[in-house]
């Protein structure tokens, strides 16, 4: 316990610089206005601005402040535009529509603003602390962990992942597989035999993460827009007070803590997610409060709910990319392939060998979160002007960003096509509801899982069975399988039973 | 319908990727599992999923965009394909504002606030980027020799 406070100490040395804090504020106003831009989410903005921070040469902890500060400025802002537009600006935040749009409509858009902000600030803050006392455990516990378990675990993150996304489980299962085959493209490291390069010399090295996030996060996101170019309705205005008042304060705050804690333990759980968590803890809130709420009218406990949930899953989905090295989510997928870019391995040794790069990052989260909350409560109407951004500026400047990102990393119009091929196939896969986030993941993880697959099967000299010895490997096995067929059968299950009422 | 096309096209990847992953072979080897195996089992699993694909439910939730929108998304997504092949040619802030300016008109922008963009954004990015962040980009053939 002590060394871990000397260590988060050590953390707020390095997030504390001045260079580093400037970072974060940049990142933290930056990830506000993209999370509020409807259509842009923190998946988008991290992916964007990664190869610009790589080009940039920052240092490896600078460079992961500015991104999950960007991360975490995005949770906040995705709030904004589901209160003033109804239209929520990321996925989390479909939640905070239900009462926020609703609030701001009876001229209540200051407070309803001001209270999602503090419940955000209370999800992260517990979720951060959350971080600080069970990731070094967890760490620990994984450092057992053998290649064949890793292997299984691997596994099991693609699996739950691919078990609660999408409509249907062929389509997870594509999506996984083929992040996982073109992972293989390249040169193996092993044996030296070129594998699906075609006779290209760019492709030797493999296909370059920042070309597959550009594509996925950025051209087909791009086209999207164009899809569901939404009819241009104006924000709500802020009229009259600003700050949640003190009856407003004690309606929510047992509300925030519970859906804090709640929200943190889901986000650790690989797949599920701000999405759900937000959903969930909104849908129980809603539940305890008996008969005596507006919820769907206007509740101050209905915009607290989801954001506090929202955003305490948002920074729990750090802890398994951070002590398993497997990310349980899109967005930290990307941001593993961030640390993979600077070489630095995610993983439970991580914590042993770059305890400047985990402290500081998490150090970087309280103090990020403080910032938001300073930025977000009285400059709220700043950001609210970013809201009339013009699509017409802002698509094709996004696609600008994206391009110089691209190019400045290794400076050949190669990738910048490819990028755009896999953006237009990426573009059809997701208008047919092929989940994204098991595609990315597959690929950030498809290195890992070969060669741990091939350093058990070298350690049992070929022999399967390695696989399935330890009873860490098969627990984990059997919770691949439930997680894969668990929630679909739930689902079917749920379907019978409303039948009969429905019918 | 468009699952089934889909599932075809994964289907046939995954047989043709079998194929060709049967050359790869290591010249000489210390461990057992070479760099063959990995593939075809993704490939494998793929070829399954496929087959699932197209034999499944008809899904009614692809709602392809309807066929003049579809249209300009083609267009805006070949425009983004020249883009990246003109990129470092025309340099980035010609290549951008060439870019720009009917990605904007798609977007609703007026002709006016299309060049306007162009230009702006072109500039703009390439003082930001190349002179402020130290992030390299193209200047082009064509500026080079201006330039001399």
């Amino acid at each position: 316990m002590e060394s871990t406070f000397a260590l988060l100490m050590q953390g707020f040395a390095v997030a504390g610089a001045p260079e580093n804090l400037m970072i974060a504020l940049i990142g933290c106003f930056l990830g506000t206005i993209v999370g509020l831009l409807p259509g842009l989410g923190p998946i988008n903005g991290v992916a964007i601005l990664l190869p610009i921070a790589f080009a940039m040469k920052l240092p490896p902890e600078s460079a992961l402040i500015l991104l999950c500060s960007v991360y975490a400025g995005c949770e906040y802002g995705g709030r904004i535009s589901a209160i003033l537009l109804n239209v929520p600006g990321d996925a989390g935040a479909v939640m905070t529509t239900l009462d926020g749009y609703p609030m701001a409509k009876k001229g209540l858009a200051g407070p309803a603003l001001s209270m999602s902000a503090m419940a955000s600030f209370c999800g992260a803050l517990v979720a951060t602390v959350g971080i600080v006392l069970f990731a070094p455990l967890l760490a620990e516990w994984a450092i057992a962990f053998g290649p064949a378990e890793y292997f299984v675990l691997m596994v099991l993150a693609l699996c739950c992942l691919g078990g609660l996304v999408g409509d249907s489980l062929p389509k997870a299962a594509i999506a996984c597989l083929v992040g996982l085959l073109l992972s293989t493209v390249g040169i193996d490291s092993n044996s030296g035999v070129y594998r699906y390069t075609f006779d290209m010399l760019h492709l030797q090295d493999g296909i370059p993460f920042i070309v597959i996030v550009i594509g996925l996060f950025a051209v087909s996101e791009v086209m999207l827009m164009l899809q569901q170019a939404h009819s241009g309705t104006e924000p709500m205005a802020i009229t009259g007070r600003l700050m949640f008042n003190l009856k407003e304060f004690m309606l929510a705050k047992w509300t925030m803590v519970r859906c804090s804690l709640a929200g943190f333990f889901i986000g650790v759980l690989p797949g599920a997610g701000a999405t759900i968590a937000s959903a969930m803890c909104y849908a129980s809130e809603r539940r305890m409060a008996g008969k005596d709420h507006q919820f769907g009218e206007g509740d101050v406990r209905g915009v607290a709910a989801p954001e506090a949930a929202n955003n305490a899953s948002a920074n729990g989905s750090l802890v398994p990319m951070l002590t398993l090295g497997v990310p349980g989510s899109g967005t930290t997928a990307v941001m593993m392939g961030a640390l993979t870019l600077y070489n630095i391995t995610p993983g439970p040794t991580l914590f042993q060998d770059q305890p400047v790069i985990v402290w500081g990052l998490i150090a970087s989260l309280f103090i990020a979160n403080v910032m938001l909350l300073a930025l977000n409560i009285p400059l709220i109407r700043v950001f609210v002007k970013f809201l009339s951004i013009p699509n017409w500026l802002l698509v094709p400047g996004v696609a600008a960003i994206s391009m110089v990102g691209v190019y400045a990393v290794h400076g050949n119009t190669f990738d910048l096509v490819l990028g755009t091929l896999i953006g237009g196939a990426g573009y059809v896969l997701r208008v047919m509801n092929f989940p994204i986030a098991p595609f990315i993941l597959g690929f950030v993880l498809g290195d890992m899982m070969e060669q741990n697959l091939r350093r058990a099967l070298s350690i049992s000299d070929g022999e399967i069975g390695v696989l399935f010895n330890s009873p860490i490997a098969i627990g984990l096995w059997i919770a691949a399988a439930a997680m894969l067929i668990g929630p679909r059968l739930l689902r079917v299950a749920e379907n019978r039973r409303q039948r009969p009422a429905t019918v | 319908m468009s699952e089934r096309i889909l599932g075809g096209l994964l289907l046939f990847v995954s047989i043709a990727g079998i194929w060709i992953a049967r050359s790869f072979e290591a010249p000489f080897s210390y461990e057992p599992v070479g760099p063959r195996a990995f593939p075809i089992l993704i490939l494998a699993l793929l070829g399954i999923s496929a087959i699932a694909l197209m034999l499944g439910k008809a899904s009614h939730n692809t709602v392809w965009a309807p066929p003049p929108v579809l249209k300009r998304i083609g267009a805006l997504f070949l425009i983004v394909l020249i883009y990246a092949f003109l990129f470092d040619k025309l340099g980035f802030i010609l290549a951008t504002a060439l870019m720009v300016i009917p990605v904007a008109r798609f977007f609703s922008g007026s002709w006016k606030q299309a060049v306007a963009g162009g230009i702006g954004l072109g500039v703009g990015l390439f003082i930001l980027f190349d002179r402020l962040l130290d992030v390299a980009l193209p200047t082009g053939l064509w500026l080079n020799k201006l330039l001399g």
